[in-house]
């Protein structure tokens, strides 16, 4: 098709050749308000979406007969597919929004982080960050020229309002989003 | 019948129809509620539009840059990037694709370029099975009809509707709740996602610094989508680029809060290329289909240039008066509301699709609204302009602008047809002049004492 790549980009240069109306300089004042309490804030907006936050490790582990884990800590018995839980570590988490940062390389592959019905993740309060600009300044910082394939920011468990705005959890990725803190 | 006619036929019909019109304004009430709360935590949303409208101005009006320089990075991820003139060269790279592949099911996250390309009829016919995964969609497929939003896809039905056509399908209670409804979707659709052979998405964005398409979702359909099949197909068009990943921590929050209200959606999802190795699943091939299908004329237009900025959020038609009361199926068209009446005489031709442009109150909610501040209700003046062409088509128009013309030039005229426009609707003429209008309304009562009156009397 290149052919139509050609034609497609000489239509782009032909109709650029006049520039468009400039739109005014936008301020460069923040567009959020600073965050502060980095574990307060995400605790609060993690809970708020549904998120659990579990102290008792062990405990929790006893109540799921096939697991598949990409985290040492935690032992696998199950493939991806037939798990009833993922465990997976992450990049970051993210304290404005209450979401989790993973990769491929992070979370052990695309499918481990959702496919599962719950979906576990170890973290440390260490990986704490403001914001989704300091999850992507992270994530440039650290994979930059050798990208994992496949990344994703987790805002809570997998939700739909598609029927009368009903929210429901659970559409097709994890119906409860687990977080234990390492340290 | 015509589209024009056709769309008449369809907007009186559904503007009087109060069950259409309580599921409507249950839905955008919620939304309404969802979009405040989300707007409130931002320090200044209004800055933040004018920094998205800023980037999407400065990438648009350097189009072939940033998107051979996404092309570039694409394939130095190891993807493959193919390029579409119009709907048929699309569909003929995914039919290419899947046959060189032995492809029988295809599993699809929510895209409305896909729904502009007609994908799945041609998919079907050549003996391929399209799954609409995004629950919405599915509802949508499932009763053989278009999306009727273009982010809220089944805004039209209740969840008795669901249960009903569950019902008939899965046996799944009349009665059963929303989330139940949900279940029996994803129980059905897992087993597609397992044995699918080709995952296809949309992009909400094409990442031009790192060769990545972005996506928003909330269901997790479009993760699985792009992480069991053994080839992905993404199908963006050409203006969906945005310079930088940076250039997403401002660009997601703001399609997220205009889309759903939604800070965040569940899951935004970056795409950058297949399975690298060390990696343990995902699929082998990653193609990226840069579509054009009308964008480059728009493009073209210095006018209306500001279109292609559209993120496809679906604000304006959540604001829109006429949207709200005809529903979106009455459009008839891939992107209904004010943004589908801009761009739909434009992308498939005026002398059909100029009837929309003038389905309008003209209020100017959708520029307010726009997170990328395209100023739409110019832009549907604009339309209008061109449809005209200098000429009104009717004798009777033309004879009634140059009487209100001649009215409005003089005082003593324009005070004298006040009276009499005002004698008249006490005397009920009114009722027959307006027909069209008093059939489903009541005219109100006018005044016993003009303002003009009442003032020179003070």
């Amino acid at each position: 098709m290149n052919a139509a790549r050609e034609t497609i980009l000489g239509r782009i240069r032909t109709a650029l050749r006049t520039e468009a109306h400039r739109p005014q300089t936008p301020s460069d004042a923040p567009i959020f308000p600073p965050v502060t309490d980095l574990e307060g804030r995400f605790r609060e907006e993690f809970l708020a979406l549904k998120g659990e936050i579990i102290t008792d490790l062990p405990a929790f582990l006893t109540g799921f007969a096939k697991i598949a884990s990409d985290v040492p800590t935690v032992a696998s018995n199950a493939d991806v597919r037939q798990a009833d839980l993922g465990v997976t570590g992450c990049d970051c988490l993210l304290a404005r929004t209450g979401s989790i940062a993973v990769c491929t390389r992070s979370a052990g592959g695309r499918a481990l982080s959702v496919l599962s019905p719950v979906h576990l993740v170890i973290a440390r309060r260490d990986q704490l960050v403001p914001d989704l600009t300091a999850a992507l300044a992270l994530w440039h910082q650290r994979y930059d020229k050798h990208w994992p394939s496949n990344l994703s920011v987790i805002t809570g468990p997998s939700r739909t309002g598609d029927i009368e705005k009903i929210l429901v959890m659970g559409a097709h990725g994890p119906k409860r989003l687990v977080l234990y803190f390492a340290d | 019948m015509n589209a024009a006619q056709q769309f008449s036929k369809a907007a009186a019909a559904k503007a009087v129809d109060l069950r259409h019109r309580a599921i409507i304004q249950k839905n955008i009430s919620s939304y309404d509620i969802g979009v405040a709360r989300g707007k409130d935590k931002f320090a200044d949303w209004q800055n933040a539009r004018s920094r998205v409208a800023a980037i999407k101005w400065e990438t648009v009006n350097h189009l072939d840059r940033y998107l051979e320089e996404f092309e570039r990075n694409v394939l130095a991820n190891g993807g493959h990037v193919h390029w579409a003139e119009d709907a048929e060269q699309a569909r003929q790279i995914v039919l290419t694709l899947a046959r060189q592949h032995g492809v029988r099911k295809i599993v699809k996250a929510k895209s409305m370029t896909t729904e502009e390309i007609h994908l799945n009829p041609a998919l079907e016919a050549a003996g391929i099975q399209p799954v609409e995964t995004d629950l919405g969609e599915y509802i949508c497929q499932l009763r053989n009809e278009p999306p009727y939003h273009i982010v809220t896809p089944v805004m039209h039905l209740s969840k008795a509707d669901v249960a009903e056509l569950f019902n008939k399908r899965f046996g799944s209670a009349l009665d059963a709740p929303a989330e139940e409804l949900t279940m029996v979707a994803r129980r059905q659709l897992r087993q597609d996602f397992l044995t699918a052979d080709m995952g296809i998405t949309g992009a909400n964005f094409l990442i031009a610094d790192t060769g990545m398409i972005a996506l928003t979702t909330n269901e997790g359909n479009g993760r699985l989508s792009v992480s069991l099949p053994r080839i992905h197909v993404a199908i963006a068009g050409i203006e969906k680029v945005i310079p930088r990943l940076s250039d997403l921590g401002l660009f997601w929050p703001v399609l997220c809060t205009s889309g759903t209200g939604q800070a965040l959606t569940s899951y935004s999802t970056l795409v950058g290329g297949p399975r690298r190795d060390g990696e343990p699943d995902g699929p082998a091939e990653f193609h990226v289909i840069l579509l054009d299908n009308g964008r480059s004329k728009l493009l073209a237009n210095l006018e209306m240039r500001d279109v292609l900025h559209c993120i496809r959020c679906g604000a304006c038609l959540n604001t829109c008066p006429v949207y709200k009361t005809i529903g979106g199926h009455t459009y008839a068209t891939t992107y209904q509301g004010p943004i589908g009446s801009v761009l739909t005489p434009r992308l498939r031709g005026a002398a059909e699709w100029s009837h929309l442009s003038f389905a309008s109150s003209l209020c100017g909610s959708c520029t307010d609204v726009c997170p990328v501040r395209i100023d739409l209700h110019h832009h549907l003046l604009h339309n209008r302009r061109d449809a005209i062409a200098g000429k009104l088509d009717n004798p009777l128009q033309r004879l009634a602008f140059k009487l209100w013309l001649w009215t409005m030039q003089s005082p003593a005229r324009y005070a004298a047809a006040g009276k009499l426009a005002s004698l008249g609707m006490r005397l009920g003429l009114a009722n027959s002049f307006a027909k069209p209008w008093t059939a489903t309304r009541d005219l109100p009562e006018p005044p016993r004492q003009s303002f003009r009156d009442w003032w020179s009397k003070q």
